[in-house]
């Protein structure tokens, strides 16, 4: 008599689950929630944040109250106006945000490179592209989501106390929003690039922040040497900060838009081509 | 449910795994994947699992080619070599995730981890985090993760490796229940021991190639180049006379109370044997095969293809 093998229970309905790039993303999420790595980051942003509401109020005071009539012109000169104003919203948080992200998205790769994630991960039904974009996605929503508030309240606040005529322009979320959206993505690939050349969270601190500070040296002494300012197209940093001057108007911006598009397509296009590189499974099984 | 036809795998100019052909059939089981470091295993398992695709030839698993494609990742679970894990991570929590990348979700999700956890034993210790955890507790962790979504073929990549005794008795134990439930396992390992204990059906490569496939006898009785040992206890001199009279005999040596003898095929000699035993033309005491096991099987495959 024929011995037959055992019948397998019947096996689970495997097509419930989320995206794989959402799942590993609310993955990240969650355990940056549980590292409590925000509470002196939160702190300074809430101190930035408030000043920067403080100032719509200031002003609204200057405008309003005759008691403040006479220091009207005095802070017109030591206050920012106009289009710098709306730029200037989203600036001071700037080297800050760029430490956040590198001590976030440095270990973003690196993390799952030390502990061999990728190869199990690509054993389940994980693409490559899946894994590349949920990492992507999560060190840019990081930057977006703090500068979020940066733009919005001040806007709501000034429109609330001046309405359409308060120092925050009505359209300014406008302008504001997508600029924000290009320095979150460059901030997101330079991060994930630079985390995926390194073997260890720690060694992708260092790669991120020595990819930022390296190459803002860099592009600073070739314009200092040369006096070729679009050089400085090459300076993360100044790029992050530039894209906001541009969509607002600044007369006169950190970067031009032809470096500045041309720098922040090299940066974006160069670090995701090398994180996908480096996230290959080729890469993770050796 | 696997089949490789010629299929090879090459790092750069290094070859990791020559053209192999070879089939495992459906239904569960346990085949040894067996070699030496370097042999070639996990190339083979990273090509069975749709980590990497064949450099040449072609890898069939389900019917279907492995590399990228999500209805056979979906059937099979694979416990990686190593164990290195996020050690500041609770089990339960890592399981969820891998769960989810598996395509589970809510009630489906939540009873899939309870059943794993409790299937490898470890339901009352899931919430500690693998820092706080054994070797051998972390490596069921592991085990359980490749479970959670009911795997036909579950490949284990060197899973006994830092394990104590204890450990690898519950592993082996868990492994062959799985088997008899109908999951057909693969595992890789370079301890002929290991595989001796869990299975007899073996895969062995050697420098890249695939020597030998099938059960421990099956492949003995290819080896045709090393006569089969046997040690008979008794009156040695007796025996030697008996045994010097068959024509399988290839070599003889005596020991202490018993004779050793080389025969070509025994398949032929030991019914001769047990004849004479039985008539009492011969003082047999016990009958002893020396080279009729795995690691006798490894030692000569492997020298005869250094």
């Amino acid at each position: 008599m024929p011995i037959y093998a055992p019948t397998l229970p019947p096996a689970p309905d495997l097509h419930l689950g989320q995206p794989p790039a959402l799942v590993i993303m609310r993955f990240d999420l969650t355990r940056l929630w549980r590292q409590k790595i925000g509470r002196f980051f939160g702190f300074a942003f809430l101190m930035m944040l408030l000043w920067k509401v403080a100032r719509i109020y200031v002003d609204h005071l200057l405008q309003t109250n005759q008691a403040f009539k006479p220091m009207q012109e005095f802070a017109k000169t030591i206050l920012t106006q106009g289009a710098d104003f709306q730029a200037d919203l989203l600036n001071p948080a700037s080297y800050l945000l760029w430490f956040l992200v590198a001590l976030i998205g440095g270990g973003l790769v690196a993390r799952d490179t030390l502990y061999r994630v990728r190869p199990l991960m690509y054993a389940h039904p994980v693409a490559p592209k899946d894994y590349l974009l949920a990492k992507l996605g999560f060190a840019s929503a990081l930057p977006f989501a703090i500068l979020l508030p940066f733009a919005l309240l001040p806007w709501a606040m000034s429109l609330l106390l001046a309405g359409l005529h308060g120092p925050v322009w009505a359209t300014a979320p406008l302008r504001l929003l997508p600029a924000m959206a290009v320095s979150s993505v460059l901030m997101g690939s330079v991060a994930v690039g630079a985390s995926s050349m390194a073997a260890t969270p720690r060694a992708g601190i260092g790669w991120v922040l020595g990819l930022v500070l390296g190459l803002g040296t860099l592009a600073s002494m070739i314009h200092t040497l040369t006096g070729f300012r679009a050089v400085d197209g090459l300076n993360p940093v100044m790029l992050a900060e530039a894209w906001p001057q541009l969509l607002v108007g600044v007369d006169h911006p950190l970067v031009a838009w032809v470096p500045a598009i041309l720098g922040t397509v090299l940066h974006i296009g160069l670090w995701t081509f090398v994180a996908a590189r480096r996230t290959r499974p080729s890469e993770v099984v050796i | 449910m696997i089949s490789l036809d010629r299929a090879s795998l090459r790092y750069g100019p290094i070859l990791g795994l020559s053209p192999t052909t070879f089939e495992l059939p459906d239904g569960g089981g346990i085949t040894g994947l067996l070699g030496p470091n370097g042999a070639g295993k996990s190339s083979l398992l990273q090509l069975l699992s749709g980590l990497l695709p064949p450099s040449g030839g072609e890898v069939r698993v389900f019917g279907e080619a492995p590399f990228r494609n999500a209805t056979v990742l979906a059937r099979l679970g694979l416990v990686p070599e190593g164990d290195r894990l996020p050690m500041g991570l609770r089990a339960d929590r890592w399981l969820r995730m891998m769960g989810e990348l598996s395509g589970l979700l809510g009630e489906a999700l939540k009873s899939a981890v309870a059943r794993a956890l409790a299937t490898v034993g470890m339901a009352d210790r899931a919430h500690l985090t693998f820092a706080r955890m054994s070797k051998g507790m972390r490596q069921r962790i592991r085990l359980a993760q490749a479970l959670l979504h009911e795997p036909e073929l579950l490949i284990l990549d060197e899973p006994f490796n830092g394990l104590d005794p204890e450990a690898r008795l519950t592993l082996i134990a868990l492994l062959r229940d799985f088997a008899a439930k109908g999951t057909r396992i693969l595992v890789s390992s370079h301890i002929l021991g290991e595989i001796a204990q869990l299975t007899d059906r073996i895969l062995l490569l050697f420098r890249g190639r695939l020597l030998a496939e099938g059960t421990v006898t099956e492949i003995r009785q290819l080896l045709d180049r090393h006569p089969v040992e046997l040690r008979l206890t008794g009156a040695a001199q007796v025996l030697a006379r008996w045994a010097v009279e068959q024509p399988e005999l290839a070599a003889l040596r005596m020991e202490e109370g018993a004779v050793v003898i080389s025969v070509r095929s025994p398949r032929d000699i030991l019914p001769r044997l047990q004849k004479a035993a039985a008539e009492g033309g011969i003082p047999l005491s016990a009958l002893d095969p020396l080279d009729l096991n795995l690691d006798a099987v490894f030692q000569y495959l492997t020298k005869d293809h250094a």
